[in-house]
């Protein structure tokens, strides 16, 4: 089956975060395909690439990485969301004339019509939120 | 059949009830997060009307060490129980 993802906590702000992820390793464990995870209000708080949470603590940011480099998992961002809260790549943040950005690949800055054609081309589309 | 996914407990959250309204006769209820506390044979009255179709996700009950309180009545699951709960179920609908 084709699984889609849509996140709206932000990381170690309540536990949203932590359950899409286990959820999403089981999913590709059970053999289905994830066909992208969306982060959408508070969750675009994941894509934070200068996160830098204690080391004995997981590493939410780094850990939905490894989930795109391993399986290949589109990692979509609202774009909307993420500049209202700071969360600009480099093409925003030249756009904005920011110095420094704070999203870098494999999250990607997209519209909301991504998270329609998600939830169109998914068989399920598991929502977790604050 | 629809899997209602609820995160918030019945102790602190009036949600639980638009979401049992909400549910349909052949319906399931997973409980995930403090939504585990609805579990317990204390608070498991409140979904009473759902007795079966009910379930509750292993990890966070053991993260909040109440696998030890979690009503007879209650199915628990692990994660993967948790995918094949959405596998079986037509659509999810999250409630918080």
């Amino acid at each position: 089956m084709r699984y889609g993802i849509l996140l709206m906590g932000a990381p170690y702000s309540s536990q949203a975060s932590h359950s899409a992820l286990r959820f999403a390793k089981a999913v590709v464990a059970r053999g289905h395909a994830l066909e992208g995870v969306f982060f959408y209000h508070d969750g675009v708080q994941n894509a934070a690439r200068l996160a830098a949470p204690p080391q004995d603590e997981p590493h939410l940011v780094d850990a939905w990485a490894e989930l795109a480099a391993e399986h290949g998992v589109p990692l979509q961002v609202c774009i909307a969301a993420a500049l209202r809260r700071g969360l600009l790549d480099e093409r925003e943040a030249a756009r904005h004339g920011k110095q420094g950005h704070s999203v870098e690949a494999p999250f990607e800055l997209t519209g909301l019509g991504q998270l329609v054609d998600l939830g169109l081309r998914c068989d399920r589309l598991i929502t977790f939120a604050p | 059949m629809l899997l209602h996914i609820l995160n918030r407990s019945p102790a602190t959250s009036e949600v639980y009830r638009q979401a049992l309204a909400a549910m349909g006769p052949e319906d399931r209820l997973l409980l995930i997060e403090d939504g585990v506390q609805g579990a317990m044979s204390t608070l498991v009255g409140h979904f009473a009307e759902v007795t079966g179709r009910l379930y509750a996700l292993r990890d966070d009950l053991e993260a909040r060490g109440l696998i030890a309180h979690c009503d007879t009545t209650v199915a628990v699951t692990d994660m993967a129980g948790f995918v094949t709960l959405t596998e079986d179920a037509d659509r999810t609908l999250s409630w918080f």
